[in-house]
């Protein structure tokens, strides 16, 4: 099981890092995803113990999950969230402002996005 | 308030006058000047009050050892009399001169109280240097006064030439001030300690001793504008005549012998220390003489000089002569500061600045002329003034040491005896050259108070002498008296001070035969001296660091992030080649309980792999989120249901989210762009290096066996405590709930700026 999560771990993280080196500004902020999945999952492996949920009554002679890595987890996992948000609507502001720009001044051969064909009106 | 607390007074009166100036000035301009005259005036009293002796040591950071220990000894007690006295004078030069300086200039008056706060800043800076018996302490103000120059004689910063003169001021009193720094270091690590007289103490002879010495040395030289590194000073002339005639005659350069002075003891005991800073001392005299002698703009006349004559004090320290030394400081920084401003008050006379140009002021400017003769005439040493005995000093200690001294010692009379000639007879006898127009009383006052000053302590040598004694007592460590009067006897020194007026006579009459001489001499320095070198050096250091940027900076930021990720991996890839762990990595069991778990696994795996290959942004899209709730998945198998049950949620709202900004941007972008992105392939062998370092890491860390589980037993045993079922909800919400309200701060303030970008008019 350990060499399968590292595994896992490892791949989530190696596909983030491709992703995150790609142009395209969604791709990068999949690969932010992808790599705050694999810390995600790699905290929660690192738990001391691993067994039944930690919400009591607590079943006797079983072992239990570590908690502390769980709460660790979920700050981690709503903190992401919250970097991934801004990162979107930076994204968000960067093609909507490209675009506008294009609108006015047109690319470098003077076309503007309503006299392109709608797969050309990218605005990267 | 204890006694000994006056011995602060000085350096918190300035302190606070710097900063009142600084706000009052900022709001009424005109405020500023009187203020800042007052404050010098309040700390010159305040050093006058100082007791002698006088001590406060106040824990700083006790378990270093360091201590905020100042103290009133007799060095102090000069340099403070100096930096306040001179400090006083001087601004209320500056009182005058600023005003018709900015007219001249062509900016507002609000603009020079920058200059009355910085001089102030500057004198406090002096303050705590002279007062600190703690090496940190010490350095520290070292180091203000450095900053505080540099903004000083960058004074008119849209000028290139003032920027440049301050950048090379504080390059070269800075750098050296590292040294300084490492001086300091060394001795703490030997010692133990940072206060100053408990190092002396400890002090022998040998190696060590000496590098330290030489260390401090340099800095201190650096500091006094001594040759090579004398080149800053000339430079420095840039700045407004106030910023020379405080830091260039009694404030800045007198600092670097402060410290000789201050650390005497240490350098006392290397013997081929002290013949190299008597060379260097000689070689500043010779060479700061000379240049002077080719110098046709007044204010670098008086630079040079200034070179040379400190050049005096560093031979008279390496010489043991230390009450002589502090007799020489005090008696040069009352005559040079007087001959900087009246050079200053000259200028704005006539606006001329050239020997050439200048002449016969002595008829339009009586006063000017009066009270500049009188400091020049210390300077050339003649009788009834301060610079008599300040030669004579010199000479006692150069005859002592034998004969080459001596003559050394006298040519370098000769040439102050010299310049000085070519500086005041320039500006003030002959035919007048120029239009002159009237200067407010404040520029003359003050030059000539100064001069009388020179010329009582001449007449009554006393007072100067006992504070120069006193001064000599707290560098040498023993009682060194200094008794001054006129001898009409023929003892050594007289003879000396009689061939040098002689000799220098004869230099004057002769001044039309040999002017050539030392503009050649000056021609050679410019070309091969240390200024041209620095210049070079600098030149060449900048491109280097183009090139070596050119070279290594990514600028692509994928490809930087790329290096970031090999970089990592190559350290983890070593770690292995040079210590195999092999032996703790573990496979770990796979009981049929877990499969659930590991195919959950391998479906969070594969979905981000399809990720990475998905050629749309909405299938990148779905498949991060497969991704997402496949670890839901996990978490909930793992035994970590509040997990799972949170990451669904964000999972769901990651989700929208993406589709939500796909939908927002234009049409076609939701499609993906055609792949023109270059080398694939350099990008999957990065996204394959990662995930090799990325598993050697993770499977080594999880490999390691559990220890006990305590944390995790302590949690779970508390969480009744809480009055909370859930071991988790008491973790976040009572043991640390402080961390969990931060956190719902951050996730607030984030989704605002989210917000702010999603929402906010777009640029049309």
């Amino acid at each position: 099981m350990i060499l399968a999560l590292a595994l896992v771990i490892s791949v989530l993280f190696g596909c983030g890092a491709f992703l995150l080196l790609k142009r395209d500004l969604i791709r990068m902020a999949g690969g932010i995803i992808l790599i705050s999945n694999a810390a995600n999952l790699f905290i929660v492996s690192a738990g001391l113990s691993r067994g039944r949920e930690p919400i009591y009554p607590l079943p006797a002679g079983e072992r239990i999950s570590d908690p502390v890595v769980q709460a660790l987890v979920l700050t981690a996992i709503v903190i992401g969230f919250g970097t991934v948000a801004v990162l979107l609507g930076m994204i968000y502001r960067t093609y909507t402002a490209r675009l506008a720009k294009a609108v006015d001044e047109g690319d470098e051969t003077g076309r503007t996005p309503m006299s392109m064909p709608p797969e050309d009106r990218v605005a990267d | 308030m204890p006694e000994e607390f006056r011995v602060l007074a000085p350096l918190v009166v300035a302190a606070l006058g710097t900063a009142a100036v600084a706000v009052l000035g900022a709001v009424r301009p005109r405020l500023a000047p009187p203020l800042a005259v007052a404050t010098a005036a309040l700390a010159l009293s305040a050093t006058l009050l100082m007791p002698a002796g006088g001590q406060v040591d106040l824990p700083w950071a006790p378990t270093w050892g360091l201590r905020l220990t100042f103290a009133a000894d007799g060095l102090a007690r000069l340099y403070a009399l100096l930096a306040t006295g001179v400090g006083l004078a001087v601004l209320t030069y500056a009182a005058g001169y600023m005003p018709l300086h900015a007219a001249h200039e062509g900016y507002p008056l609000s603009r020079t109280v920058r200059l009355y706060s910085l001089i102030l800043l500057f004198m406090t800076a002096m303050l705590g240097l002279v007062l600190a018996q703690d090496l940190i302490v010490l350095i520290i103000f070292w180091d203000l006064t450095a900053i505080t120059s540099y903004y000083l004689i960058g004074y008119e910063r849209e000028q290139e030439a003032s920027r440049r003169a301050a950048l090379t001021a504080l390059l070269v009193t800075g750098i050296s001030a590292i040294l300084l720094i490492l001086a300091g270091v060394l001795l703490y690590t030997r010692f133990g300690t940072a206060q100053l007289p408990d190092i002396l103490a400890q002090v022998q002879a040998g190696p060590f001793v000496t590098a330290t010495g030489a260390l401090i040395a340099v800095a201190a030289l650096a500091k006094s504008a001594q040759v090579p590194l004398h080149f800053w000073l000339p430079q420095a002339m840039v700045a407004p005549t106030p910023v020379s005639a405080y830091l260039h005659s009694a404030a800045m350069v007198a600092a670097g012998v402060f410290l000789l002075g201050r650390v005497h003891p240490l350098l006392a005991l290397s013997p081929g220390l002290q013949n190299v800073l008597l060379a260097g001392g000689f070689a500043s005299m010779a060479i700061g003489g000379v240049l002077a002698l080719a110098q046709r703009e007044i204010k670098r006349l008086l630079a040079y000089s200034t070179i040379a004559q400190y050049g005096y004090v560093v031979v008279m320290l390496s010489l043991g002569a230390v009450e002589g030394a502090a007799y020489y400081i005090l008696a040069h920084a009352l005559i040079k500061s007087a001959l900087f401003m009246s050079a200053g008050a000259v200028t704005e006379a006539t606006g001329e600045t050239d020997l050439d140009r200048l002449g016969g002021l002595a008829r339009p400017l009586p006063l000017l002329a009066v009270g500049s003769g009188l400091a020049a005439a210390g300077l050339a040493a003649l009788p009834l003034t301060m610079g008599f005995f300040k030669d004579e000093v010199f000479f006692a200690a150069a005859s002592e040491r034998g004969g080459l001294v001596s003559v050394l010692a006298v040519a370098g009379a000769v040439l102050s005896f010299a310049y000085t000639w070519r500086f005041w007879g320039g500006i003030f006898t002959g035919r007048l050259r120029s239009q002159v127009q009237r200067i407010p009383a404040t520029l003359t006052l003050p030059v000539l108070v100064l001069g009388l000053l020179v010329m009582l302590g001449g007449i009554v040598p006393d007072p100067a002498a006992s504070l120069a004694a006193a001064a000599g007592e707290s560098m040498a460590e023993r009682a060194t008296p200094l008794e001054l009067a006129y001898h009409l006897d023929l003892h050594a020194p007289t003879l000396m001070a009689v061939i040098t007026w002689v000799l220098g006579i004869v230099a004057v009459l002769t001044a039309p035969r040999w002017t050539a001489a030392p503009r050649v001499v000056a021609r050679i320095g410019e070309r091969y001296g240390p200024d041209r070198g620095m210049f070079m050096g600098l030149v060449r250091l900048t491109t280097f660091s183009r090139r070596s940027r050119a070279f290594l900076e990514v600028r692509n930021l994928q490809w930087r992030i790329a290096t970031v990720l090999v970089a990592a991996a190559l350290v983890v890839g070593a770690t292995i080649v040079l210590a195999p762990p092999w032996p703790t990595f573990r496979v770990g069991r796979l009981p049929t309980s877990d499969w659930p778990l590991f195919l959950f696994l391998l479906l969070a795996a594969l979905s981000a792999l399809v990720a990475t290959r998905s050629a749309g942004r909405l299938i990148l899209v779905l498949a991060l989120s497969a991704v997402g709730y496949s670890l839901a998945a996990v978490f909930t198998f793992i035994g970590a249901p509040d997990v799972a049950l949170v990451a669904l949620l964000i999972e769901t709202m990651m989700t929208l989210l993406l589709l939500a900004v796909l939908g927002l941007l234009p049409i076609g972008l939701a499609r993906a762009p055609a792949e023109h992105e270059p080398h694939p392939g350099r990008r999957r062998a990065v996204g394959f290096i990662t995930t090799a370092f990325v598993f050697v890491i993770c499977w080594g860390v999880l490999s390691w066996p559990a220890p006990d589980a305590v944390m995790a037993r302590a949690h779970l045993e508390l969480a009744p405590a809480a009055h909370a079922a859930d071991v988790v909800t008491a973790i976040l919400a009572d043991f640390r709930g402080l961390d969990t309200l931060g956190e719902i701060t951050v996730i607030a303030i984030a989704l605002l700026g989210a917000l702010t970008f999603f929402v906010s008019r777009r640029s049309a």
